[in-house]
């Protein structure tokens, strides 16, 4: 899979260069993202196909980027869309409680590795786990749906410019403002 | 026709693991949010629920286009569905599916307080695609459902009765697909109601107990003609309830002597409805529930739909090889000693076998006029022609289920163990068998007591 040409520019508090993103998210929500959280993506083709993706886990950047780990086999053209800059939403659902949110973006960054954040990806994939048997899956439902490999993982780097509350009921899709 | 078939993917549309919808807006920005449901239509559609208008709604609306990715709870495969929005429907047998379904669901993923459908979104199907990743071996069978089938029609037919076939058919359902719980519902034509005529498997058989039409899976799939199944049960299609407020409607508050306790389990996760009868007309349902979840996957849906179908079609047989020609059957006569007083309520048409209820309907005329005539003149066998013929007893010139009413009320009258009893005397035929010494009142115009 090609890379971006600025995959190479992750933007990090280490990096002076790096844009702040726009949307700030709350911690509330971070703390969702980066623990367990059922992770979905999707772009668009340039001829207009919705695509989407399963992500595997997420680490937000002290900058407030989002590392979204996807598998790279499992979303060839998603990945695709992405490297060609195509615009890019991600929803994060909390298992235990149903909350949720969706952040979107023009336009993201995507780097063919993710093998480096392995360990903090399986203590996610675990929460995810025990989250899904808590809701009545059997614990192999949960760990097949949990699973992935980890030489075949990819980044998708985010930058939020909108957020959107996605819990279900009264509030449901209300955008959420610095 | 796009030549896709997603019938080998079915088990990843009952809702286990929720799908992934995305969409996107004209200018290609995406939307994407988890979906409790992906239902299947036929091999080329399936329907997704649309319960709020939201983004995905006006996504839909302009651009028609959407990606679903499902997941199989089996083997944990992953597909991509390319879909092309069609039309929305708010009423009918998928949106009634789907909204049973849903209430399931709903309550499963602990958001029954927001549940709703406003409609079923119909999708053609455009592109299936594999998505790679770890997979689980397959364990369960397909064919085992198609032989658990076959025998159990092949019993069906070897039934020469109703009695026998309703009766035949729960315990197949135990005995070919480990099916512990189930019950034979049949439709009443001038009330609309369903009343149970055969269960399996209750501590309590609750023969004679009703269900109103649209009340549960039983009241939706008879009132749509169509199969009702939930894998993840929720107060809203719980029956205890759903028959009180039947009960209250058919102002029957007070009167709680009346209802027959539904047999129904306590905390049922699955329940499965099949409608018998034809593609015109409902005769009945066929009800099954177990206490897993996912206990009824569209599989033995498929499967318990053909063995509801052949019931259907050995019930209307059977009432063709009615013959009245026949030699009667001898009688075992009972002992007599005793007396009990039968209290015929003309309002309802409920008797009372001295204090306690007994049955109400159909039913109840049909023994009142039994009785009646056995007293008057000693006779004690009976054809169900001229019980058909009896204008009294108001039964509709079509569909009248006679056979059925006669099923029940034998039932009733054995569970009670009273000293009347009613016995097949040939096809056609049936005996009354007093055990005691009988008295009829009849409270002409007065209210039945509470």
């Amino acid at each position: 899979m090609a890379e971006s040409p600025s995959a190479s520019r992750l933007p990090d508090s280490a990096d002076p260069a790096s844009p702040r993103c726009a949307a700030r998210i709350p911690p509330e929500l971070l703390a969702l993202a980066q623990n367990g959280a059922a992770i979905s993506l999707a772009s668009c083709t340039a001829e207009g196909e919705p695509l989407v993706g399963l992500g595997v886990g997420c680490i937000v950047a002290p900058d407030g980027t989002l590392r979204v780990m996807i598998g790279r086999a499992a979303n060839v053209r998603l990945i695709a869309a992405i490297v060609a800059g195509r615009a890019v939403a991600v929803t994060f659902i909390a298992t235990r409680d149903h909350s949720s949110f969706q952040i979107k973006a023009a336009r993201a960054q995507y780097l063919a590795t993710g093998a480096d954040t392995c360990p903090e990806i399986d203590r996610q994939a675990t929460l995810l786990r025990e989250g899904l048997v808590e809701l009545g899956f059997l614990p192999e439902q949960a760990a097949g749906y949990a699973a992935y490999d980890s030489n075949d993982l990819g980044t998708v780097v985010i930058c939020p410019e909108r957020v959107f509350l996605q819990t279900p009921g009264p509030g449901a899709g209300a955008e959420l403002t610095a | 026709m796009t030549g896709l078939c997603i019938d080998a993917l079915r088990r990843s549309l009952d809702g286990v693991f929720a799908s992934l919808l995305a969409t996107c807006d004209a200018e290609g920005v995406p939307n994407v949010s988890m979906i409790s449901q992906v239902h299947y239509v036929d091999p080329e559609r399936v329907a997704l629920s649309y319960q709020f208008f939201n983004k995905t709604r006006r996504n839909l609306i302009e651009t028609r286009r959407a990606s679903v990715q499902i997941t199989d709870p089996e083997t944990m495969e992953h597909h991509r569905l390319a879909l092309e929005y069609l039309e929305t429907q708010s009423s009918g047998p998928i949106f009634e599916s789907m909204k049973a379904k849903l209430a399931g669901i709903a309550s499963h993923h602990g958001v029954a307080d927001v549940f709703r459908l406003l409609g079923a979104d119909i999708f053609r199907i455009r592109g299936i695609e594999t998505v790679p990743g770890p997979t689980r071996p397959r364990r369960s069978d397909p064919a085992m459902l198609l032989a658990a089938t076959r025998r159990t029609c092949v019993a069906l037919d070897d039934c020469g009765d109703l009695g026998d076939l309703l009766d035949c058919v729960t315990a197949s359902l135990q005995r070919e697909f480990g099916i512990v719980h189930s019950m034979v519902l049949m439709s009443d034509p001038s009330s609309g109601q369903l009343y149970t005529v055969a269960t399996h498997g209750y501590a309590d058989s609750g023969i004679g107990a009703e269900v109103a039409p649209g009340e549960g899976v039983i009241g939706v799939a008879a009132r749509e003609n169509t199969p009702i199944r939930i894998g993840h049960m929720t107060r809203e299609y719980r029956y205890g309830a759903a028959i009180g407020e039947s009960a209250r409607r058919a102002r029957l508050v007070g009167e709680e002597a009346h209802a027959i306790a539904f047999p129904g389990l306590a905390s049922p996760r699955s329940q499965i409805a099949l409608p018998i009868g034809t593609r015109d007309t409902v005769e009945g349902v066929l009800f099954a529930e177990a206490e897993d979840m996912l206990r009824f996957g569209y599989d033995e849906e498929d499967a318990l739909a053909l063995v509801a179908s052949h019931l259907g079609a050995r019930m209307a047989l059977l009432r063709g090889e009615r013959a009245e020609a026949e030699a009667p059957e001898d009688a075992a006569p009972l002992a007599t000693s005793g007396a009990v007083t039968l209290r015929f309520f003309p309002v309802d048409q409920s008797v009372f076998l001295g204090n306690d209820y007994l049955i109400k309907g159909v039913a109840g005329a049909i023994l009142h006029r039994l009785v009646r005539e056995h007293l008057a003149t000693g006779r004690t066998e009976f054809t169900t022609r001229e019980l058909r013929l009896d204008p009294m007893l108001r039964l509709p010139t079509h569909a009248e289920n006679l056979d059925a009413r006669l099923v029940l009320l034998r039932k009733r009258l054995d569970e009670r163990d009273a000293c009347l009893r009613i016995e097949k005397a040939g096809r056609g035929r049936f005996r009354l068998l007093a055990g005691c010494e009988l008295r009829l009142e009849e409270i002409g115009g007065a209210e039945a007591p509470a």
